[in-house]
């Protein structure tokens, strides 16, 4: 078995949201998942923009999902900078979302036996300083 | 058409180096003084400077003016691209734009980047608040990101990959101008056996951060000739792709803008990559050489690792690979990397590669590849279409 770091003891400064993507910030204090919904075209998109990827207007309402999906793709970071250095290998990986958006997170739980292209996953919410949380996965066995 | 009444009529470029001591503009001034003693075009015949983007300058808002003032150019067109990897290849096509509209009749590409010695590098992207807390570590990350999808969807032979890391590093060891450090030859199971940074990226895929400087002097082909220039070097074609299918939620990592960059360039150019005389695609990780090989049509999708099997990427070979060693076996001069790839298509025109000199001087192919967005594979794609006059 490869032993991975789940870096849930890396020190993150809670990120500085921008105007257009702070209700996603402020959900996940409830560890909730906030996507941005285009009603017009009726799609999701990630990461938050400021309008539509599809239309360019303005139309967006923000819509609760539920974070379950699917890995993409994924790397094993070998090499990372403070505060990640000395906690490496860890997993990054690109999940699609049930949704149709892909998201990128760590991964918990996981060995890289068991991590795979495919492989289902489910939120894992880690503490922020603030309050908040960031969205990670961990496999939704 | 445009494009083709440009002409490149000289090149330059300093030594790669890591942690250079001079300042950036001291690289400048080298660039100015090698194209003017090489042209024999005075200072004063300058009249448009357009510039790469640069980690070091360019957090400077007046990047491309007050280095205009510190080299003392009297200009009717000034400006920087900031489309990062593109910017060089992006800034000759900009160049001969201005001079197709009448803006100015001979422009200086000057591409200078020290970012190994002074980055001041101010990025405001997505990154702090969507990777920075996943310890993404940029570009390595992206592009095994990346790696995984394409080995999932098509198979990866990486001793294929490895193929083009020796081809590569073999012409840095001929390249004089190349970073010493990455002056010694390797082998395919160095390469396989280098460590890992990002799986499967490894060291050997990925580029050294250096400081350099480049640049060429474009003219329209009528004062050229008007001044007696018997060789120059034309462009053909040229495209240009930002932010690729951005539009749609996912996108196949493994389908770059190089797809829609390509088919311009070559529709303009007259040319199928059957008349290529040589390859300089930009660099950054191997695995970019092969996918721009698929997305430009010298194969299908999914099928770079039978080609690149097939054929012989060194100097001498059928389609000569980044001749000058490449960004990852010359070194990275941070923004104005691009220029490395595009300075050594423009030399083996000119004929002047030396003991790297490739055999068909009819046409040579560069590419560019600008910044790395969220989940995607690259944000600006452009593809030049180069030859010689006559």
């Amino acid at each position: 078995m490869t032993n991975l770091n789940d870096t849930l003891n890396v020190t993150r400064e809670p990120p500085k949201w921008r105007s257009y993507s702070k209700p996603y910030w402020d959900a996940t204090r409830e560890k909730k998942l906030l996507l941005q919904y285009d009603p017009k075209t009726n799609r999701y998109q990630f990461y938050p923009r400021p309008n539509s990827l599809a239309t360019g207007r303005r139309t967006l309402e923000w819509r609760e999902v539920s974070g379950k999906g699917e890995v993409f793709s994924f790397t094993v970071a070998r090499r990372a900078r403070e505060p990640f250095r000395g906690h490496e290998p860890f997993l990054i990986a690109l999940v699609t979302l049930d949704e149709g958006v892909n998201v990128m997170g760590n991964v918990v739980n996981c060995s890289l036996e068991e991590m795979k292209i495919g492989l289902r996953v489910k939120p894992y919410w880690a503490p922020l300083s603030n309050g908040t949380h960031l969205l990670m996965f961990t496999p939704d066995r | 058409m445009a494009l083709r009444d440009a002409a490149i009529v000289g090149y330059a470029e300093t030594k790669i180096v890591e942690k250079e001591d001079r300042d950036i503009w001291e690289m400048g001034a080298d660039i100015l003084d090698q194209l003017l003693a090489r042209t024999g075009f005075e200072k004063q015949n300058i009249d448009g400077l357009v510039m790469s983007a640069s980690m070091t300058g360019a957090g400077n808002p007046f990047w491309s003016q007050t280095t205009a003032d510190q080299l003392g150019l009297e200009l009717d067109f000034c400006q920087i691209v900031d489309l990062g990897g593109c910017s060089s290849t992006a800034a000759l096509a900009r160049a001969c734009m201005a001079i197709d509209a009448g803006m100015c009749t001979t422009v200086l590409c000057l591409y200078a980047d020290a970012q190994s010695s002074d980055n001041n590098r101010r990025p405001r992207g997505f990154e702090g608040e969507w990777t920075g807390p996943l310890g993404y570590l940029g570009p390595p990350a992206a592009f095994g990101l990346l790696s995984k999808r394409y080995e999932h969807q098509f198979g990866l032979d990486y001793a294929m990959l490895g193929k083009l890391a020796v081809a590569q590093r073999g012409h840095a060891v001929i390249n004089d101008l190349a970073c010493e450090k990455l002056r010694k030859p390797i082998t395919v199971d160095d390469y396989l056996n280098s460590r890992m940074i990002a799986d499967p990226i490894r060291l050997l895929d990925s580029v050294m951060v250096c400081d350099g400087a480049s640049g060429l002097i474009v003219t329209s082909a009528k004062n050229a000739k008007a001044r007696g220039i018997s060789k120059y070097v034309v462009p053909l074609g040229y495209g240009e792709r930002t932010m690729h299918r951005v539009s749609e939620n996912i996108t196949e990592v493994t389908e770059t803008g190089h797809l829609v960059a390509g088919k311009r360039a070559f529709a303009q150019s007259g040319l199928a990559p059957k008349d290529i005389g040589s390859y300089h695609p930009y660099d950054d990780f191997i695995i970019a050489i092969m996918l721009q090989l698929e997305m430009l049509g010298f194969c299908k999708p999914g099928q770079g690792c039978d080609f690149i099997r097939e054929h012989d990427f060194t100097h001498t070979g059928d389609l000569p690979l980044n001749t000058g060693g490449g960004q990852i076996s010359a070194g990275q001069a941070g923004l104005a990397g691009g220029g490395t790839n595009l300075i050594e298509g423009v030399r083996q025109l000119f004929g002047e590669g030396g003991k790297r000199q490739v055999k068909s001087t009819k046409s040579a192919l560069v590419t560019g590849i600008g910044g790395i967005p969220y989940g995607r594979n690259w944000s600006t794609s452009v593809v030049m279409i180069i030859a010689p006059n006559g």
